[in-house]
Formats: C-alpha cells, structure tokens, sequence
C-alpha cells in the first residue's frame, strides 16, 4: 500500500484527491448555501467557532505529520544510505549526459542487486529518469553542469527493458533523449 | 490627457474595453492600471492562442520547432506580461484608493512600459528562434548557441527583454508600492476605502512589495552582469561567477518560487479585502482580521525558503538538510493556506453571502488555489518529488495557480471596472465566465496531473508515446472551455454601460 502511494505517480494522485475533493465539497457547498438557499447570519457563537478552528488545525496537522512521517523510508537519502550499509555490494555505473543521449558505463543489472547510479551533465541542464516497463516513473534525477554528481541507489525488483528519458527541457531534441536499460533475473 | 489614457484610447478594441470615463478626480489612481490591465488582455489573447495551438501541434503531427516556439512563447506570456501586469494594475488601483496616493509619475510609465517592450523583446527572440522556455533553463541560451539550435542575436535581444520584466518586477513594481504606502502624499479625493497596514487587506500588498525587492536582487545583479558580457561591455572573466550554472539556477528559482509565492500572498490580500464587502448582513468585516494576518505571516515566512524544493532531485548535491528544510517549510505554508481556508469559510458561514460575480469569481480562484496547493504540497515532499519533477504534474501546478491567481484578479477587477473606467458589467455573463473558467479550470488542471502521475514529460514534444495522447485531448477540451470563459468575459467588458447619474460605482462600495 505504502509502496503504491510513495512510489508512484498514481499513489500521489489518489492522495491529491482525498485531499482536494473533501475540500472541494465542503468549501462549494457551504458557499452555494449561503449566497443561494440562506444568506442570514449564522448563530453560531465564538466559542463554537474557536471547537472548529482547534478541529481543523489540528486535523491538517495531524494530516501533514502522517503524510510525511509515512515518506520517509521511501526518500531516496534514505534508501540509499541503507542500501549502501547492506550486505550486497552496489554495482556503480557513471551516467554522462549530453545534448541529446547518454553515456552510460553499463546497460544491463540484475534484479535484488543494488545500483549506484552516478549521474552528470557534460552541457546544459539535463534529467536522469528510469521508468518501470509499466510506465511509472522510479526516480528522476536533476543534472546541472558543473556540480559534481547526483548519485543515489537503486535496486531492481523485476526484469523487463526499462526507459531512460530527460525530464528537463534541453533544446529542440530534448523529446529524444532516450535510452534503454535491461534487467535481467538474478543469476544465483 | 495623460500619455496612459492617451494609450488606452488609442487601441483598438481593448482600448474600448478599459478606457477611463469615470470620475475625472479619480484619474490619477486609473489611468496607468487601466493601461497595464488592457495590456495584460492583450497578452492574454496571445497566450490563449498559443496555448491551444499546443495540443494542435502534437494532434497534427506538426514540427517539434513550432511545439517549443509555443510554449516558450505561452509561458513567457502568461506568467509576466499577464498575470503579473495584470496584478500590477489592478492592485496599484487598489493601492492607490486604500491609502489615497496617486499612481502617476515616472515609476508607473516606467513599469508600463519595460514590461510590455520587455516581453515583444523576448517574442520576437522567441520566434528568431530562441526556444528556452519561460524558466530560461540556464546554461541552454548558450548551449543552444554552441550546437546551432539558435543565433547570439536572438540570446542577446531575448536576455534584454528578460531583462525589462525583471526590472519592473523585482524593482518599479515594488518601489511604486513602497513608495505609495509609506511616503507619498494622501489626497483625500483619492481615497475610495481608506485601510491601514495593519488591514489584512493591505498587509499582504506591503508583504508582497518587499518580497519581490528582496528576494529577486540578487537575479537582477547576476542576470545584469550575464548582460553586460553579452553586449560586449566587460570580458567573461568579470562575470564567471555570474556563469556558473548553479549560481543561475539558485538565484532563479530563488526569485521565481518567491514571485509566485509573493502573488499569492499578495492575492489573498485581495481575496480578505474584497470577501467582506459582499457579505449579506452588510458587516464588511472578515471574522477575524488577527487569524487572517496569522496567515498572511505564516505564509510569509514559511514561503522565502521553501524554494529548496525545486532541486531535491540533485540530491546529493542539495544537502539532505536543505531538502528536509524545504519539504518542512512548503508544509508550512500548507498551514498558512489551511488558516485561510478557514478564515474566509467562516466569515461566510457567520456572515452570509451576496453573489455577484465579482465576489463569485474571486471565490472560485480561491478554491483553485487551494485545488493547487495540494499539488504543490505533494510534489514538495521528497519522496514524491522523485516521482513528479519534471513530468506534467509541475507543469500543471505552474499552470494551475497562474489560472487561480488570474481568476482571483479578474473577480477583483470586476469589483473594480466601474470605478476605474466609469462602466458596469452584464451580471449574466459574469456568472456564465464563472462557471466556464471553474469548468475548464479544474478540468485542465486534473488532465495535466493525470498526465503527470502517467510519467508524461513537461516541455516534451511527443504526446504520442505511451498512451499520452489522451491526456492531451482532454486539456485541448478543457482549455477550450477557459478559451470561451475568457471570451464572454471581454465581450462583456466590451459591452459595458456607462454608469448613470445617481448610480453607485460599484454595488459594494
């Protein structure tokens, strides 16, 4: 469940939603109340509105703490530190970008084994994507020419041929710059 | 005649739309917002063409070239020379009768005028070829140069026009406001509805004001020096440090988080001074003017350094504490934005409302606002953000709370309009461009995030991979419909009455 909602783009619209349309319905309904079925002034005391006011903030705090205590094993920092403190030792492979493809040390990993990809851009802003075969985004990361590198690891859980696309606007090609990485069942 | 109204008049069609026939002591509080409020149109009808030739571009299989000129062009248009001249306009009026100053001298032409050569400028770089998207994406202005994709030329007249916007944003705009609130002279002829500081209806245009001086300096000092060198004035070496890609970007995105942050805030303003004079039982008092003040403040000081969630993506080279920062802080606005959301709920409910569609309107942005702010919060956690920067959730999110803001100043100027130009608006088609600008908005606003949890790209020019074709029929449909909310809106302002003896300028006032 988890795994769905902080790993997917589609985990992240059905959080958008039950957040917006409590939100949409409540707000749209009590508007279209009292500007078109009953404008008078509510009798509703200060006291009354202050039980709401300690409710609602408390609510959307609690909602903020939940959400984002919730995230944290799934931040990339943190998988990462983990992965590099595991048994099994991370395959790196540097990633070069450059006005339109990649340059990349290795194309092909194996499911359950961990991946540190290190990734720079040679010319302009460029984006590191990996997308599932299935079409979500796994992570994206933002290379800028002259830092170092933006590194973080990653591991696989199922063979397929996965996309590499920029998500940074690089110029008149930047649609076409793509490639592909294969991962392949564990050998042992 | 002054050299504003002189402009207005001589316009065709959009002159007709905004011309100043009210009272002639009012005039130095009309004349410049009406000018920049009739440019903003313009550039609206310009980047709502452009904005529907995108999605035509990728239907027709048309060339990639023409998909980027669109979107640097639409971009560039929507968020400075309309939104944002369109805020300058109507809230420099707003300003201008809160504190009874006058909106006159050279500060305001100056303003006028460098935000409107400023964006030809940067048109017509754009069509010479110059397709950097409004985020400028630096280093790629000179990449583009070294790999032949556009001239020097067109970097050079492009820089410039940028160059004419930033100075008006980050300088004239918010130098006028300072200037108005804390120095000038008060002319009590001018004064429509006097406020003070403390009004929540006033703070937020002070907030905004410094803002924008503060945190958009330093792009002005280094977008300057980058200038300089491209004119030929100093040799590189002088401005290296101004080059470095990491220098450009934090110092963008430093001014351009806080632009829209400052608009935002700058809006709610609006939204606490306008709610209150249409309220049923007459009271023109929010519930509470400390708990939206509260608000104004938290969003205030949360906002300046939530702009770290821009680059949680270069991690490692964004230190984990900035990014545990930034996600903290844009939650924090979350609760500014939560304070609001109850303020103005309350004050409806205790109060009761008056619907008239200028108080309907900026009602219908607020909630796209807040529609907005859930995107912008999820994509600020860090988590997340691996998922969604760069795909079309951002590009929605930037969309969305550009459309919210406009709507938010369109319901304020319809407030507005028969004081500034001495006219008063169909009430039926005020309400039908509410309802089709809600419509259309949301419905643009949930195609892009759809397409953006479907992984597709921002800025990309091919839709037709992985099934994403479909999410651009459905923002072609729904932008048609804001096409046409907008429509009936300018007809309506293009068929306005003149104001009879007698009549009130404006139901509210």
């Amino acid at each position: 469940m988890l795994e769905f909602i902080y790993q997917s783009g589609w985990g992240a619209f059905t959080v958008l939603l039950l957040f917006q349309i409590p939100f949409l319905l409540v707000f749209l309904t009590i508007v279209f109340r009292k500007a078109y079925v009953n404008s008078e002034p509510s009798g509703i005391t200060d006291a009354d509105v202050g039980k709401w006011r300690g409710r609602w903030l408390t609510l959307v705090v609690a909602l903020f703490l939940i959400i984002n205590l919730a995230s944290i094993k799934f931040i990339p920092a943190v998988y990462t530190a983990r992965a590099a403190a595991g048994d099994v030792a991370a395959i790196d492979v540097t990633v070069e970008a450059q006005s339109w493809s990649y340059d990349m040390s290795a194309y092909e990993f194996e499911v359950g084994k961990p991946v540190r990809f290190n990734a720079k851009s040679l010319d302009t802003v460029h984006g590191f994507a990996v997308y599932h075969p299935d079409g979500d985004v796994l992570f994206t990361m933002m290379l800028v020419p002259g830092v170092s590198e933006s590194s973080l690891i990653y591991t696989f859980t199922e063979p397929g041929t996965y996309k590499v696309r920029c998500l940074e606007y690089c110029g008149m090609a930047h649609h076409d710059m793509s490639d592909e990485i294969t991962v392949t069942e564990a050998s042992s | 005649m002054s050299i504003a109204n002189s402009i207005v008049s001589s316009v065709p069609v959009f002159g007709r739309m905004f011309k100043v026939e009210s009272e002639p002591e009012l005039n130095d509080i009309n004349f410049w917002p009406a000018a920049m409020i009739m440019a903003s149109f313009l550039w609206l009808s310009v980047a709502v063409l452009l904005g529907i030739a995108l999605p035509l571009t990728q239907m027709l299989g048309l060339d990639a070239s023409l998909f980027y000129t669109a979107i640097t062009a639409h971009g560039a248009a929507m968020a400075f020379p309309y939104v944002f001249q369109l805020m300058m306009g109507v809230g420099l009026h707003r300003a201008g009768g809160c504190v009874g100053k006058p909106v006159t001298g050279w500060l305001p032409a100056a303003a006028f005028w460098l935000m409107n050569i400023g964006g030809i400028l940067f048109t017509i770089a754009i069509l010479m070829g110059l397709k950097i998207s409004y985020a400028v994406m630096y280093p790629l202005p000179v990449v583009g140069v070294a790999t032949g994709q556009w001239s020097m030329a067109s970097v050079i007249i492009g820089f410039t026009g940028i160059a004419g916007i930033l100075i008006t944003v980050i300088l004239l705009y918010p130098v006028q406001v300072i200037k108005m609130l804390f120095f000038d002279k008060e002319r009590e002829e001018l004064v429509l509805n006097r406020r003070k500081l403390s009004d929540p209806g006033m703070l937020g245009m002070a907030m905004a004001a410094f803002v924008l001086l503060i945190m958009g300096s330093p792009l002005l000092i280094v977008a300057s020096a980058v200038l300089l060198f491209l004119y030929g004035i100093v040799p590189f070496a002088w401005i290296a440090w101004a080059a470095d890609p990491m220098v450009f970007q934090f110092v963008f995105y430093i001014f351009a988080h806080n632009l829209m942050e400052a608009m935002a805030i700058m809006v709610v303003s609006a939204v606490y001074a306008t709610l209150p004079l249409y309220l049923a039982d007459g009271t023109r008092k929010l519930y509470s003017d400390k708990m939206a003040n509260l608000a104004l403040w938290i969003l205030l000081l949360t906002s300046v350094t939530s702009f770290f969630h821009h680059f949680f993506t270069m991690f490692p080279a964004l230190p984990s504490a900035l990014s545990y920062h930034g996600n903290i802080m844009s939650y924090g606005t979350g609760i500014g934005a939560a304070i609001t959301i109850f303020t103005v709920t309350m004050t409806i409910v205790k109060h009761g409302l008056r619907p008239e569609a200028g108080v309907m309107a900026v009602l219908m942005g607020f909630t796209l606002y807040i529609l907005d702010g859930v995107s912008a919060i999820i994509t600020s956690n860090i988590a997340w953000s691996f998922q969604l920067h760069g795909t079309m959730w951002q590009a929605g999110h930037t969309m969305a709370v550009l459309i919210a803001m406009s709507m938010m100043w369109m319901g304020v100027l319809l407030h507005h309009y028969p004081v500034i130009t001495g006219r008063v608006l169909d009430a039926a088609s005020g309400k039908w461009f509410v309802i089709l600008f809600t419509v259309g908005a949301m419905g643009v606003n949930w195609s892009f995030l759809a397409a953006g949890a479907a992984g597709m790209p921002r800025r990309f020019a091919s839709w037709d991979q992985e099934g994403w074709m479909v999410y651009g029929y459905l923002i072609l449909l729904f932008g048609l419909c804001l096409a046409l909310s907008l429509l009936i809106f300018l007809i309506n302002v293009s068929k306005a009455r003149r104001i009879d003896t007698g009549m009130a300028a404006s139901p509210a006032e």
